[in-house]
């Protein structure tokens, strides 16, 4: 151990003597750490951000609708298309899904006292607040009575507040959906982007039998929605929901189903399977450049020891053992690509505020990702310092002596 | 009063395989050096005076015959007891120096006590500063190699062999490299030394230099030629005199 602790010093006065080239040998191990650390947290920040925004939706969320095929680049609407016939039965008959309702999808001209924007147009029931868990931050959401009675109300986001109202108050202020008048009763918290960067505040919500009566001028339904009891009870719900419709449809035990019903948790698993897959192929290609970083230590430290051959001599000569020199260069290659991990990890996580700050897309520097970090430096400086390390042990001293 | 042996060959010969070639290095060189002796080995090069070295200073062992340094029989020895006992019975001195370069006088000679394993040296930096003060370099303790002469530096050498307090100082051609002055001074630093007790061995090409020592033995081809005490010896006066005359 004391041996150790004389050869540790003698390791560190080299690196010391050969500053320059010591940084630089570090840069390629403090670029591939700080690669790592960088492409793993903007995988993992990919990755929370689109789980958060799709539990943000419920988790117990159920979307119904008409099964449609891609062919020839357009979608095909298969079945039957969904109307206030299945909307009843659900409604009637579900135990499992407590909350249901229609949703009209429209594109409308939306037109306010400072501005007009072109717009999408919810018409749904008040329902549909709680299942898709959107709050409203100003006024509230209209209800069952306006539902009933087509009122021309409407619940509007932050984007067409901004735009028509340049962000004054709103509620009880009239805005125009094409030609038709409506009052905002209120105003939905803002959402920020969606998953596929959407904005999800630039949308006008009203009660569905007022959009279709008023500007949909049709009684199908782009999609039900709905929640269930809790997460447990999505199975559940979706077989309940396939019995109810094949025999509203009058469908037959071999006719396929005419309707698709798509669960909060598969599309959960397959955004966090994608989400996966982009996290760790970010994270190889970090590792790659930790790979290259680690070969160009091994080259700097075949570089040194042939341009020491007559110190190692000399050493030898003095009655260094081999041992004492294998340690010495295995040290500093060590040291060295544990300087750079350290010094990576600092790069790395200064690298994430900086672009989190220019993007405002946030990365949050991930524990495990350092670990890796430098657990993969410190294994790059042993597996490609033994090289060397060893050719400069097993030097002949009288060659090396005579080494010009 | 008879002289421990510090060095004694006993038909000590080396073969040099090279391919289906065989050369003939040594050639049963018998040769004891007792404690105390200041011996010059001369001869032209290819005589097998460095090979002769190489085996003397453990760095190499002989093909056959045997080899005994301070009593212990090298010719058993592994590569940690043959580096172990470089470490703790030799030291040695290089024509062209071998110092770390951009490294302070004082790292340098402690180097060796680096590698020590005995223990048997408690404070390096106290051991080394006097070593230098031995070689008279008392005032460039903290000079970096590169800061140095020639001469300076081979003293530092000089002082790096001395640090670990070894039974036989070997030099190669210790003075190759210095200019005629540089090289008496060193050669008179060498007697110094061996009138304070150290066993010297050095090899050598200038007859001038070789004229310091008590005893010179003469190579060639691989065996020893002659080997006689020296009755006029030189002294730092006498060859700086011869110095001044050829000039």
């Amino acid at each position: 151990m004391k041996q150790f602790l004389k050869i540790f010093k003698v390791a560190f006065k080299a690196i010391n003597k050969n500053r320059t080239r010591s940084i630089l040998t570090m840069l390629g191990i403090i670029i591939g750490v700080a690669s790592v650390i960088m492409t793993i947290s903007v995988g993992e920040g990919a990755s929370k951000s689109v789980k958060d925004q799709i539990s943000g939706l419920g988790t117990n969320l159920l979307m119904i609708r008409t099964k449609s095929e891609h062919r020839a680049g357009v979608n095909v609407r298969m079945g039957k298309p969904l109307d206030k016939r299945d909307y009843d039965i659900l409604k009637k008959n579900s135990v499992w899904m407590p909350k249901l309702s229609p949703l009209v999808g429209v594109g409308g001209q939306i037109i306010g006292p400072d501005s007009y924007k072109t717009s999408t147009v919810y018409g749904v029931s008040e329902e549909y607040f709680d299942i898709l868990s959107r709050p409203i931050s100003l006024g509230d959401i209209f209800t069952a009575e306006d539902v009933k009675s087509a009122n021309k109300v409407c619940v509007i986001g932050e984007t067409i507040r901004e735009e028509l109202f340049s962000g004054r108050d709103p509620i009880g202020q009239q805005i125009r959906i094409d030609k038709v008048p409506f009052t905002v009763v209120g105003l939905l918290k803002e959402e920020g982007q969606g998953t596929m960067g959407q904005d999800q505040d630039d949308i006008v919500i009203g009660p569905y039998t007022t959009i279709q009566n008023r500007l949909y001028g049709n009684s199908d339904y782009s999609m039900i929605v709905a929640s269930a009891i809790n997460e447990n009870a999505i199975d559940d719900a979706e077989f309940e929901t396939t019995l109810l419709l094949r025999e509203a449809h009058n469908l037959l035990p071999d006719q396929e189903d005419d309707f698709d019903i798509t669960t909060q948790v598969e599309i959960q698993e397959i955004s966090g399977n994608v989400m996966n897959m982009l996290t760790i192929l970010l994270g190889a290609i970090g590792s790659i450049s930790l790979i290259v970083g680690g070969i160009g230590i091994m080259n700097i430290m075949l570089v040194s020891v042939t341009e020491r051959t007559r110190e190692i001599g000399t050493r030898l000569a003095i009655g260094a053992r081999e041992s004492d020199i294998l340690t010495q260069f295995l040290i500093e290659a060590i040291v060295l690509s544990l300087a750079g991990g350290f010094l990576g990890v600092i790069l790395g996580v200064i690298g994430n505020q900086i672009v989190y700050k220019a993007t405002a897309f946030f990365i949050p520097t991930v524990p495990y990702s350092i670990l890796i970090g430098f657990g993969f430096a410190a294994v790059v400086g042993i597996a490609f310092g033994y090289f060397p390390a060893r050719k400069a042990a097993k030097l002949n001293p009288i060659d090396a002596l005579r080494y010009e | 009063m008879p002289q421990k042996k510090v060095i004694e060959t006993k038909k000590v010969s080396r073969v040099f395989k090279n391919g289906d070639i065989e050369v003939q290095a040594l050639t049963d060189v018998d040769l004891i050096i007792e404690a105390g002796e200041f011996v010059a080995i001369m001869g032209a090069s290819g005589s097998g005076k460095s090979t002769f070295l190489n085996i003397l200073g453990c760095l190499d062992k002989p093909s056959s015959g045997n080899y005994f340094l301070d009593g212990v029989h090298v010719n058993n020895l592994n590569k940690n007891q043959l580096a172990d006992i470089r470490n703790q019975k030799i030291g040695f001195i290089f024509q062209s120096y071998n110092l770390l370069s951009r490294t302070t006088a004082l790292e340098n000679v402690e180097l060796p006590l680096v590698y020590d394993r005995t223990g048997r040296f408690s404070n390096s930096k106290e051991l080394a500063k006097k070593a230098l003060e031995q070689v008279g370099l008392e005032n460039r303790i903290y000079h970096k190699t590169n800061e140095l002469s020639g001469g300076q530096q081979q003293r530092v050498a000089i002082a790096r062999a001395l640090v670990n307090d070894p039974t036989l100082i070997l030099s190669d051609e210790a003075t190759g490299n210095l200019d005629s002055r540089a090289s008496i001074d060193i050669a008179d630093l060498f007697v110094r030394l061996n009138n304070e007790g150290k066993t010297i061995l050095m090899i050598t090409h200038e007859p001038e230099i070789a004229q310091f020592a008590k005893r010179m033995v003469y190579m060639r081809d691989g065996r020893i030629l002659t080997d006689e005490i020296i009755k006029n010896r030189s002294t730092k006066e006498s060859a700086l005199k011869d110095l001044e005359l050829t000039n």
